[in-house]
């Protein structure tokens, strides 16, 4: 146990010195990203950091809505005046990939820029694969998480958080209880009165990414290997049936849950449990008298463990033919430079997680509770890998709600939906060629 | 007035003539220059730009652009297709929120007009609280009705439940409720503007209309029928083409308030579109739809035009 980690700070610090830095004439590059939020000025510490450590690179960074560069990225990239170095979102760079916006990063570029593969947590790495090659560094990571409230947990005598669906049924139930005091199952429970309960069953985004990390649990992807839409099997309606359980037959979630009622039940106290991104771990811990903890998203699956991730990652664009090699090159050894531990560990103060493991044992998480989710960081699962991400999440989205909302029966739902991905997919495969 | 007329005809003419001599004629056309290249550059290029993109399997980083023809039109009227259902769908979701909140938002601000036309005691100060609203941004609005509706911890919800003890309505997961919310939020946000125009049209006309009528014994509503209604038809005619074509463009509230759910029961056309265009990456089907529905919009305000010019015309034979 004590010789893992130094053996990992040997291996990096021998991956860090075997690459050879930048030693070409003084470039310039461009560096495009979306961190407009909080986030902003770490990340621009960070490349001012760089800069001073550079004495041959200058960085010039721009931050813009998300938004903006999706729209952006391919005139530009058509025009010849894509940035030099551009930071995609999971759910985008597929589709910019498949697209041909962004170059493969081959391994003499790996090699070029110090970057090691085997050090990022693997799913994350493969989030920006695509037909077997690489095309980008992960630089940020989010993930759902669990929050689970302290207080509401030991007045019901839950002691132990719930990693699996037995466990967190179990507890569930007993988090769940009417204005009368009784519990689901008990005669004259009244599920539409509750005073507290477990969860609630949300839809919209929220609740097709909730429904996506149960889906993977089963063992199931939104696509299948030829990237068709394919969540329509015996175990994808499993993973659903179980949310819509939680609400007719389990009754320990309220109907008509939103994301936002959810939110504010937790908050208030009415809640155990509470799925959500890593993003609002601040805004609970700034809520006087909330006493949580923040765990991995549980098994509520029957197949494996898994939860959805979303990243973003420092990519090359597509450049005019007579680009400057010295900016690739120069570029890489950014993107290496950003990536590497030092960086992403002074990159999660802005409410990110770890890339990779050896950032996720540093001492300083100790007493951070955000720490209580790393367990879970090797098992995040971004929907990514196929060039349709928009129509298969739309598709997905609305079918889980049109469950949830008891609009349709699970299996009428997750066919309807697939049916309707798959046309959308049909037509996008027309414009990729 | 009578001693311009007077004057004589001669320095008439030859102030005529000079100014005709002084003016070069391409000056005319430079004072229009500035204008028409931006007409031209960011009107009249993108809408023909627009139409070579919904003919052809456009994307800006193919390198051939296949000519289609009319393919992604005729994908909305062709059954089976993802665009014929959800354009449609979609328009329909727009068509019904124009009916529903058209009406509402000409017919409250005519009357918030009447009632801050006359001298009340703090006049100034409610035609402000009103007009206030207008100036928030659309994300504002949208998160902040988004929180008075919201289905357990709304502001709403809380009154139905612990004050009138009746059960809540979950108005954001209910198809037909979900639209309370958006139609209440945008009356409230928008009514100013159009109070606004209707206290400037009521400014013009003549006091001495209202004492005759007064004098012959009118009732209020007799006068508001009779002089302040027909008098405000211009205005009225601009405020109901303006509010409807404003209410077809509906995106940022049912965006913000209900993502247009539930199962894309408040979708509105150019969320779609918006959709088809930037998560779908279908450029060309999302232009195509652009130009079906602003044909749509022009055959509507056509219409309207039509029908409210209707007295005038009568009036003429």
């Amino acid at each position: 146990m004590n010789l893992k980690p130094l053996t990992l700070i040997l291996a990096l610090a021998a991956a860090s010195t075997a690459h050879a830095e930048y030693t070409g004439p003084k470039v310039e590059i461009t560096y495009l990203h979306g961190f407009t939020g909080p986030d902003r000025p770490i990340m621009e510490q960070l490349v001012k950091k760089f800069n001073e450590a550079h004495p041959n690179i200058e960085v010039k960074a721009q931050a813009q809505p998300w938004g903006t560069t999706w729209q952006q990225l391919a005139p530009l990239v058509a025009s010849g005046r894509a940035p030099d170095v551009v930071v995609i979102n999971e759910d985008q760079i597929t589709g910019f990939v498949a697209r041909g916006a962004v170059t493969p990063l081959t391994a003499a570029d790996l090699k070029a820029g110090g970057i090691n593969k085997a050090s990022f947590y693997q799913p994350l790495w493969k989030t920006a694969d695509y037909k077997g090659r690489s095309y980008g560094v992960p630089i940020h990571s989010v993930a759902l998480a669990m929050y689970y409230n302290k207080d509401l947990m030991k007045k019901y005598g839950i002691s132990k958080v719930p990693t699996n669906r037995a466990e967190f049924l179990a507890a569930a139930k007993a988090c769940t209880v009417d204005k009368g005091g009784k519990n689901p199952g008990e005669a004259g429970f009244d599920p539409k009165n509750l005073q507290t309960w477990g969860n609630g069953v949300v839809n919209g985004w929220m609740g097709g990414t909730i429904a996506y990390s149960v889906l993977r649990q089963n063992g199931v992807n939104l696509v299948d290997k030829d990237l068709n839409a394919a969540f329509a099997t015996p175990a994808g309606q499993e993973a659903i049936q179980f949310l819509v359980d939680q609400i007719n037959k389990y009754q320990t979630s309220p109907a008509n849950a939103t994301e936002q009622s959810e939110i504010n039940a937790f908050r208030q106290g009415k809640t155990c449990f509470n799925f959500n991104g890593v993003w609002m771990l601040e805004q609970y811990k700034g809520q006087d008298g909330l006493n949580f903890g923040i765990a991995p998203f549980p098994q509520l699956g029957t197949k494996m463990k898994a939860a959805w991730g979303g990243s973003s990652h420092l990519t090359l664009p597509k450049q005019r033919a007579n680009y400057d090699k010295n900016k690739r090159l120069a570029a890489l050894e950014f993107i290496g430079w950003m990536t590497q531990p030092a960086q992403n560990l002074f990159w999660t103060q802005a409410g990110g997680l770890p890339t990779q493991a050896k950032v996720a044992s540093d001492k300083s998480y100790d007493n951070n509770p955000i720490s209580g989710l790393f367990e879970g960081l090797p098992n995040v699962y971004a929907t990514s890998g196929y060039p349709w991400v928009g129509q298969v999440r739309g598709a997905w989205d609305a079918a889980v709600e049109a469950a949830i909302l008891g609009k349709k029966t699970v299996k009428d739902a997750l066919e309807d939906g697939m049916n309707e991905a798959n046309k959308q997919i049909d037509q996008a495969r027309k414009t990729l060629q | 007035m009578s001693d311009m007329t007077s004057n004589t005809a001669l320095p008439k003419k030859r102030s005529r003539k000079m100014t005709h001599n002084n003016t070069h004629p391409i000056v005319p056309w430079l004072y229009l220059l500035p204008h028409a290249i931006f007409f031209l550059g960011f009107i009249v290029f993108p809408v023909f730009y627009g139409l070579y993109i919904s003919m052809h399997r456009w994307d800006p980083l193919l390198e051939s652009q296949p000519f289609v023809g009319l393919e992604f039109y005729a994908n909305l009227f062709k059954a089976g297709t993802p665009q014929s259902e959800f354009f449609w769908k979609t328009f329909v979701n727009t068509t019904l929120f124009t009916v529903i909140s058209v009406p509402l938002l000409v017919g409250t601000s005519i009357g918030l007009a009447v009632l801050l036309f006359k001298p009340i005691f703090g006049r100034a100060f409610f035609r402000s609280i009103f007009f206030m609203p207008g100036i928030l941004s659309v994300s504002v609005m949208g998160i902040l009705w988004k929180w008075l509706f919201e289905n357990q911890s709304g502001l709403v919800n809380i009154i139905l439940t612990e004050y009138l003890k009746l059960p809540p309505i979950p108005f954001l997961t209910s198809e037909g409720w979900a639209w309370v919310p958006i139609v209440v939020g945008t009356v409230w946000w928008t009514i100013g503007f159009n109070m606004t125009l209707y206290l400037a049209a009521m400014n013009n006309i003549p006091k001495a209309i209202y004492e005759a009528a007064e004098l012959d014994g009118a009732t209020n509503w007799q006068q508001f029928r009779f002089i302040t209604w027909p008098n405000l038809s211009a205005t009225t005619l601009f405020v109901v083409v303006t509010t409807v074509l404003g209410s077809f463009q509906l995106f940022g509230q049912p965006q913000l308030i209900t993502g247009g759910g539930p199962t894309r029961s408040t979708q509105s056309v150019i969320m779609y579109i918006t959709e088809e265009a930037f998560s779908n990456n279908q450029f060309s089907s999302a232009a195509a739809m652009s130009f079906v529905f602003g044909v749509l919009m022009l055959v509507f305000t056509a219409f309207q035009f039509w029908l409210q010019t209707r007295d005038l015309r009568k009036g003429k034979k």
